[in-house]
This record gives structure tokens, sequence and C-alpha cells, in this order.
């Protein structure tokens, strides 16, 4: 019966709380507010503090991140791209570099460009591109969120590029387990030389310089043609974005829920109150549903 | 629903904020610089549009305006929460 009654003052308008649910009160939102604050506090921090339990599990291998990307061009009338091994090598250097070195940049702290990576493998090009993507669970979600940026999908789509390599890299980033996706695009120098016709000579002309293109600057992944994991893989881990999104859910549905019962009980019994418009907080709630709904993890950069 | 039908001049406009504020989100979902500015502006909006309302029907109290400054705020830690996780 207790139970019942507190049930009731919290959720339904009563003359114990002023014919309003105590959950709708300014106090009762602003303690939600201070506690989802807090319960993000502790998210942050907590790699800090106890075991390594934060993470985005994934399963994404470079072979699918390669077909995935040419069905893509295929799809825009562009020749698939040729996976270059040692193109791979140098994104998994660079994915490797980012894990131990702690950033999420295409430069890395001591202003390491990513085309250094193309030539420390001996790859001469004539076009380079980088593309990069974190936290993904999968390797279509990560093309897509590619596709879905104009300055990647440029990259993904450019006629320039002959070639591919991929490094996949799982290790620890600020405290958090990820999967980190490097993109490599490459032309090499000699690949963009025109063919002079066997009749005709032509008057030397001085060397073109290979230069990079870099159409979109993600953060990088490194890993082999394989993948490689730095840290030791964990049996189980939670995905902060999606225990961020699953409280996030439960706390605006019940509000939704508590808005739905106070309008109707006031509606029914003709409360008259001086407070804000059940309509228009059920309409920014749900907003906030749509929003947290559509919001997905990973990053692109 | 009487309410709404009373002053539908008045929430329409809201309605309409809120629906291209979602739209934003989803057209840009790979802009998180522009998905910040869009939820700033979006609760500004609301807590503006709460006033303007509770002003024209002259029943607007500091406890009306805190209450639209709260669910603001709420909404808009929940997202940033989920922006930054991303």
């Amino acid at each position: 019966m207790k139970i019942v009654n507190k049930l009731i003052h919290l959720l339904i308008p009563h003359e114990s709380n002023n014919q309003k649910a105590k959950l709708l009160h300014n106090s009762s939102l602003a303690f939600l507010t201070f506690a989802f604050i807090f319960y993000q506090a502790v998210l942050t921090f907590l790699p800090r503090l106890g075991p390594k339990v934060l993470g985005y599990a994934a399963n994404i291998s470079p072979d699918e991140v390669v077909r995935l990307t040419n069905e893509k061009r295929v799809q825009n009338g562009l020749p698939p791209l040729v996976l270059n091994s040692t193109l791979s090598a140098a994104a998994l250097a660079k994915g490797t570099d980012m894990i131990n070195k702690d950033y999420w940049a295409h430069v890395s702290p001591n202003g390491t460009q990513p085309w250094k990576f193309f030539v420390d493998f001996g790859y001469r090009y004539r076009y380079a591109g980088e593309n990069l993507a974190r936290d993904f669970s999968n390797a279509s979600s990560a093309v897509d969120a590619w596709m879905a940026s104009p300055s990647h999908r440029e990259n993904m789509l450019s006629a320039k590029y002959k070639e591919i390599g991929i490094g996949v890299v799982e290790g620890d980033m600020a405290g958090v387990d990820t999967t980190i996706i490097v993109q490599f695009f490459g032309t090499k120098y000699a690949d963009s030389l025109p063919v002079a016709p066997v009749a005709q000579t032509k008057s030397a002309t001085p060397t073109p310089q290979p230069k990079a293109v870099v159409l979109a600057t993600p953060m990088p992944t490194f890993s082999p043609v394989g993948t490689t994991a730095i840290s030791t893989p964990k049996p189980f881990l939670i995905s902060p974005f999606n225990t961020t999104k699953n409280v996030s859910l439960v706390i605006v549905g019940v509000l939704l829920g508590v808005l739905v019962i106070d309008g109707l009980v006031t509606s029914r019994r003709r409360i008259v109150r001086i407070g804000g418009r059940t309509f228009a907080h059920l309409a920014f709630l749900g907003m906030i549903l749509a929003v947290v709904l559509i919001l997905k993890a990973g990053q692109v950069l | 629903m009487r309410n709404f039908a009373k002053h539908t001049s008045h929430y329409l406009p809201l309605l309409g904020i809120l629906l291209l504020g979602v739209l934003a989100f989803a057209l840009f979902s790979y802009d998180r610089a522009f998905q910040i500015a869009v939820s700033i502006a979006v609760a500004l909006a609301y807590v503006a549009w709460g006033v303007m309302h509770h002003h024209l029907h002259r029943d607007l109290h500091l406890s009306v305006f805190i209450e639209y400054l709260i669910v603001a705020s709420l909404g808009l830690v929940i997202v940033f929460s989920l922006i930054f996780r991303s």
C-alpha cells in the first residue's frame, strides 16, 4: 500500500503532490539532470579507477571494408580499387601509431603526416588519401558513415585513386577499448605517367613531383593486412554509448509516459494550475527521443 | 487536445522548430559541430517559445520559466552525452 501511494505521488496528479506528478516538479527534473551528469562523469572516469570494462566490441574485416568500398564505387560508375598489401601495411602502421600515442587525428602530435607512412613503406604515390573511422561495430556502418560525409565520400569515389589499403587496429584509446579503421587510398607515381606513342619523341619535361591529395582526413587506426589487437581481447565490454543511450531512452520514456498521464488526468478533472504546457513538454521530449534513436555509435575523421 | 486546438497558432511554430531539429540531426549525422549547434539552438528556441507563450497568456511566472529551462537542460545533457560518446 505504501509503495502504491509512493507511485501515485510520483506519477499521477494527486492532492499529495499539489495536483502535479512529483516526477514533473522542477526539483525532480533538476535532480534527474544532475543525476545524469553524475552518471556520465562516472562513465568517463571509470577506466582510471577500476578494471577496463568500457569499450566498443567490433568485428571488422579489412577485406569486408574493401568489398563494401568497391561496391559503392561500382554503384557510382567507378572502377573498383585494387587491394595493395604495401598500402595495408602502411595503414596498419598508422593505426598502431595512433593507438600507441593515443591520438585521434590525421596528423600525429609530433607533426607526422599520414603520407609519411606511405613513403616509409616504399609506396611512391602520385595521389594519396586517408579516411579514418572508430567505434563502429561492423564494416558496413563505417562505410555508410564515410559515404554520408561529403569529404569522405569524395575520397571513396575519387577517380584519381587506383589502389586501397586497409588497417584495422583494436586498442585502448583514452581508457576505452575501441577499433579504429584506417583507409589509405593511393595511385602510384608510375601509374599516372602518360604513355608516349612509339613513333614520337618528346622533349624532356621536368619530372612532376608526387603530390598527396587529402580529400578527407578522418582518424586512422593501424593494423597490418589483417587485424591487429594491441591489447588482449576482453571477454565482456560495456559500450559507453549504448549504456548512455539505454539510460536516456528509459528517462525520456518514463517522462513522456508521466506527461501523458498528467495531461489526461488534469484534462479530465479540469485541474487549473500554474505550470508549463504539457503538450509543449511532450513535443520537446518527443524530439529528444527521436534524436536519441537517430544517433549511432562511431566517428569518422 | 482542447488546449492544442485553442492555441494552434502557438503550437504549430513550436512543432515546426522541433521537426526541423530532428531533420537536421538526421541529415548532418557526420557533422558533430553542426549537431551541437542545432541542439543548443532548438533548446533556446524552446525556452523562448515557452516564455513568449506564457507571457501572451498572462501566466508567466518564475517557476514556469525555470520549468522550461530545466526540461531544455535535461534534453541538452542527454543529447550532448550521446554526441560526445558516439
